[in-house]
């Protein structure tokens, strides 16, 4: 097994995952996590592996250029979601859609840093290693999670909140 | 000691704090209800992130451009597209039986205009005629074209195939394409007296009635029913409706545009099985996209129509159908100087008798125009 097979066995899903979260699309997701490895392939060390995947997918991602034109399909398919949504209301497929939506929204919400070191922990990185891919001090690390945390959380709340505010409106 | 931080809790809860600071905060903790506050508050935290997080992994696929499009066409889009296509290429002729059964056929012959004729939806269910036309269609002027090779026209027919469209296409073929039209036949239906019979929905009959029906019920004194028309390149084409489902059409090519519209005598084979009804050839320079003329609320039926079940199986060409020979009358209008054309499948004198009230009711719409 060459090395970046086994890379891609340890790491490739959960760099898929965090890039899911990241992007909201999991073939862009895919396609940057395989960008990811074949950039591996060039190194001819890596330190800490799982740091630096996850920091150059990371850079991958702000890709300007690439990120404009990726938004502007996101933003084609969420518009072509919302009519799927009003002609399909199934019940428990809106309730899943409606939730998505607003952890899109709360995690959109958050600044780029804290969004990404929460998404790098929740994959099971360690505060050195999000440290090192965001260029941290590690010291920071656990203030920006604590923050990212607190407000994703706030403000998923308030979404929902919202949300069955205007539920019971309609109902009424 | 000094409460810790929020974000030190989160680091202590999370692992990521030295044996020694771990121990000084949990016994802290222990010992500090307000610090065990914030240590319950942060948990909550974060496991309700971890759960919100987990909310954005069924995200869709497809955004990127490079995947395989996610949407496929609509399959109203191939309709539309099928009928175009048929139309921009082909003429095409109404078999109607009069006897009882309805057959639409098509037989092409250079471009076309798609008609659609009747205004009784009812007959039109699919249990009643869709998918059964469609057999007849579909067989009926494959087998017409192979008895008589001379036709010199290519056919294509167009069933009511809601895939293609199109059901099947003969050998000799050229380059034209028919769609068929329906002209049914209604015991509602105004000026016709003879068809009283409560027929309408009837199946298709596959002993097949013989059409042929003379026309004496119909009130002749009653102007003639316009079916439909449409102009291009100097070229008029009106179809009137003499009786119910039994049309004619009258071609009018101004004479600089002569040459490239005048309808002569397609030589249209025997094509329904069943009924040898009148049917008429229409004939123009008809553009696809302009091609529909119909009756009613055309488009919705004519969709339909063109939706119906796909049927492949061809279907017995039976010895009853009877050729309608098409007869054409031609003659100079006095007044234009048009040369006019009347094409149906009638007898002579039947044509001369329709081209008389034709005639007849040009020179009553001249007159009033320019009283």
């Amino acid at each position: 097994m060459t090395d970046v097979d086994r890379l891609f066995r340890a790491y490739n899903a959960a760099l898929v995952r965090y890039l899911t979260r990241r992007l909201g699309d999991r073939d862009w997701a895919e396609e940057v996590a395989q960008e990811t490895f074949v950039r591996a392939l060039r190194q001819t060390s890596i330190q800490n592996e799982r740091a630096w995947l996850f920091a150059v997918a990371t850079n991958l991602v702000r890709d300007e250029a690439r990120k404009d034109m990726r938004r502007r399909k996101h933003l084609a398919l969420l518009a072509e979601e919302e009519r799927d949504e009003m002609v399909e209301p199934e019940e428990t497929t809106l309730e899943r859609a409606q939730e998505a939506a607003m952890a899109r929204k709360a995690i959109d919400a958050l600044a780029e840093r804290d969004r990404l070191a929460l998404l790098m922990r929740e994959e099971g990185l360690d505060y050195s290693e999000i440290a090192e891919a965001l260029q941290l001090s590690p010291g920071s690390v656990g203030t920006t999670l604590s923050r990212a945390r607190r407000r994703l959380v706030e403000s998923y709340e308030a979404l929902q909140k919202s949300q069955e505010e205007r539920e019971k409106n309609a109902a009424s | 000691m000094q409460h810790p931080d929020e974000g030190t809790i989160h680091s202590w809860l999370d692992g990521a704090l030295s044996a020694d600071e771990a121990a000084r905060i949990e016994t802290h903790v222990k010992e500090c209800p307000q610090c065990a506050v914030a240590v319950a508050e942060a948990r909550g935290f974060i496991a309700a992130s971890s759960r919100i997080l987990t909310a954005l992994d069924n995200a869709p696929r497809g955004v990127i451009p490079a995947a395989a499009p996610k949407k496929r066409i609509d399959p109203m889009v191939w309709r539309v597209a099928a009928t175009v296509l048929v139309v921009a290429a082909g003429t095409f002729v109404v078999v109607r039986d009069r006897g009882g059964s309805e057959i639409p056929m098509s037989v092409a012959a250079d471009r076309g205009i798609l008609l659609e004729k009747r205004a009784s939806l009812p007959e039109l269910a699919p249990s009643a005629i869709g998918p059964a036309q469609s057999v007849a269609d579909a067989a009926a002027p494959k087998a017409a074209a192979s008895k008589t090779p001379a036709i010199g026209t290519a056919r294509k027919t167009m069933v009511g195939d809601s895939s293609s469209g199109v059901a099947s296409r003969d050998n000799n073929a050229i380059t034209s394409a028919g769609v068929m039209m329906r002209a049914g036949k209604s015991a509602a239906a105004p000026g016709y007296a003879g068809g009283a019979a409560p027929n309408a929905p009837t199946p298709l009959a596959p002993s097949g009635v013989t059409g042929g029906v003379a026309m004496d019920a119909t009130n002749e004194s009653e102007p003639l029913k316009l079916v439909g028309t449409r102009q291009r390149a100097g070229v008029k084409v009106t179809l009137y409706e003499i009786a119910p489902g039994d049309t004619v059409t009258l071609t009018e090519a101004k004479p600089i545009s002569l040459t490239g519209a005048v309808v002569t005598s397609a030589g249209v084979v025997p094509m329904a099985a069943q009924a040898a009804g009148k049917s008429v050839v229409l004939q123009s320079k008809a553009r696809a996209d302009t091609a529909a003329i119909t009756t009613g609320t055309d488009s919705q039926r004519t969709n339909r129509f063109l939706s119906a079940p796909a049927v492949s199986a061809p279907a017995p060409i039976s010895q009853e159908g009877r050729a309608n020979t098409l007869r054409v009358v031609s003659w100079t209008d006095p007044g234009t100087g048009n040369t006019l054309t009347l094409t149906g499948r009638m007898s002579e004198a039947r044509l001369q008798e329709i081209k008389i009230r034709i005639e007849r009711e040009r020179a009553a719409a001249a007159a009033k125009k320019s009283p």
